[in-house]
């Protein structure tokens, strides 16, 4: 029987790089393909895939909260996260998520079929750098993970946590509301308890709440050689 | 007689995904790839494709400068940038760097083949996601 993937990521192109790059795998199929964190998990719950492959940038709901979700429906589901970075506090969050497989997107042509391989041997899968932070853990006899400070995360409940993106995206509460199919009041009554919970005071802040605990994620400013100019998209 | 094309991205799984949208057109060749602005220039040397398909953010040397010098040191060649830059000041300064084409990741499904085609034949194609 072939091994089903669900292939989840919002750029439409790398996701035809990564279907092109597993297919090629004897045995392996991708059995579906989601844009965001949301469809990924009604996509999962439906397809029972195998293996599940999240972005960790993604609209909507991004790839820590899925997996999150996902675990938390069936702790068996088995999830590959993909990432920009590999910065410390990412590693510990998808390592506090769930996920067993942790792939650099710049390394996934090499490293991707090798950590669906794992996965499927019940192994996990991960970079040299987060096999080093887990030892340097281990080593410092603390967690599986050494922490220098907790992370701000587990103050919000997993709702607010999905509030959070959609505000800090830039979605009004009716547009929140909308499509997470719950009344307007309730969502305000989240953005108050979020606020209040975080000490924020605006929607700036949530912003910048949301960017520094990899909630949701920014593209870096762009300068060419001629220019002092920036674009932030 | 096939158009020649060199692929230009930092990811090698957004190649992949590029060539899959290329491969299996009779009259698109896709004759090589690089990772970053400065391999691009030296490919472009190489290799002489008709259409450069250059991605602008990349390390070491990006799309925008690559593109001055590839006008620079061949012109004739055609560029077409894909980007995630969704933006009308981005796709101003790339033009003005001499690229054809402007199109945004988010919709190469859509455009990527379209838009070889024409700036293939020198005709310029620009996509913003915003203006579909």
């Amino acid at each position: 029987m072939k091994l089903r993937i669900l292939v989840a990521d919002d750029h439409e192109i790398v996701r035809r790089g990564l279907c092109a790059l597993l297919q090629k795998h004897e045995g392996w199929e991708v059995c579906g393909e989601a844009s965001d964190g949301r469809q990924a998990i009604e996509m999962a719950k439906q397809l029972k895939p195998d293996v599940v492959i999240l972005d960790i940038g993604m609209p909507n709901l991004n790839g820590l909260d899925t997996t999150r979700q996902l675990l938390q429906y069936d702790p068996h589901f088995k999830i590959v996260v993909l990432t920009i970075t590999d910065a410390d506090q990412v590693i510990r969050e998808a390592l506090d998520a769930g996920a067993r497989g942790f792939v650099l997107k710049s390394d996934a042509s090499r490293d991707l079929v090798s950590a669906v391989e794992a996965l499927q041997s019940k192994r996990m899968f991960f970079t040299p750098r987060v096999n080093d932070l887990v030892l340097r853990g281990f080593l410092d006899k603390g967690h599986a993970v050494s922490r220098n400070e907790p992370p701000d995360l587990p103050v919000l409940t997993a709702r607010e946590r999905e509030v959070t993106q959609l505000l800090a995206e830039g979605k009004s509460s009716k547009e929140v509301a909308s499509l997470l199919n719950l009344s307007t009041k309730t969502v305000e009554t989240h953005r108050s308890n979020i606020m209040r919970k975080l000490s924020l005071h605006s929607i700036r802040d949530l912003v910048v709440y949301a960017i520094k605990n990899n909630i949701i994620q920014i593209q870096m400013p762009f300068q060419t050689s001629s220019t002092t100019e920036s674009t932030v998209v | 007689m096939a158009v020649r094309i060199l692929l230009v991205d930092d990811h090698p799984v957004v190649l992949q995904g590029l060539r899959t949208l290329l491969d299996g057109r009779s009259q698109l060749e896709v004759v090589g790839e690089a990772s970053d602005g400065i391999e691009a220039v030296e490919k472009v040397m190489a290799l002489r494709p008709d259409v450069v398909v250059l991605d602008i953010t990349m390390p070491r040397m990006n799309g925008i400068d690559a593109c001055r010098m590839i006008q620079q040191k061949a012109p004739g060649r055609e560029v077409l940038f894909v980007t995630q830059h969704d933006s009308p000041q981005m796709m101003r300064e790339a033009l003005a760097a001499g690229a054809r084409g402007y199109v945004v990741k988010s919709n190469l499904a859509r455009d990527l083949v379209e838009a070889v085609e024409a700036v293939s034949q020198h005709r310029e194609f620009t996509a913003l996601a915003r203006n579909p």
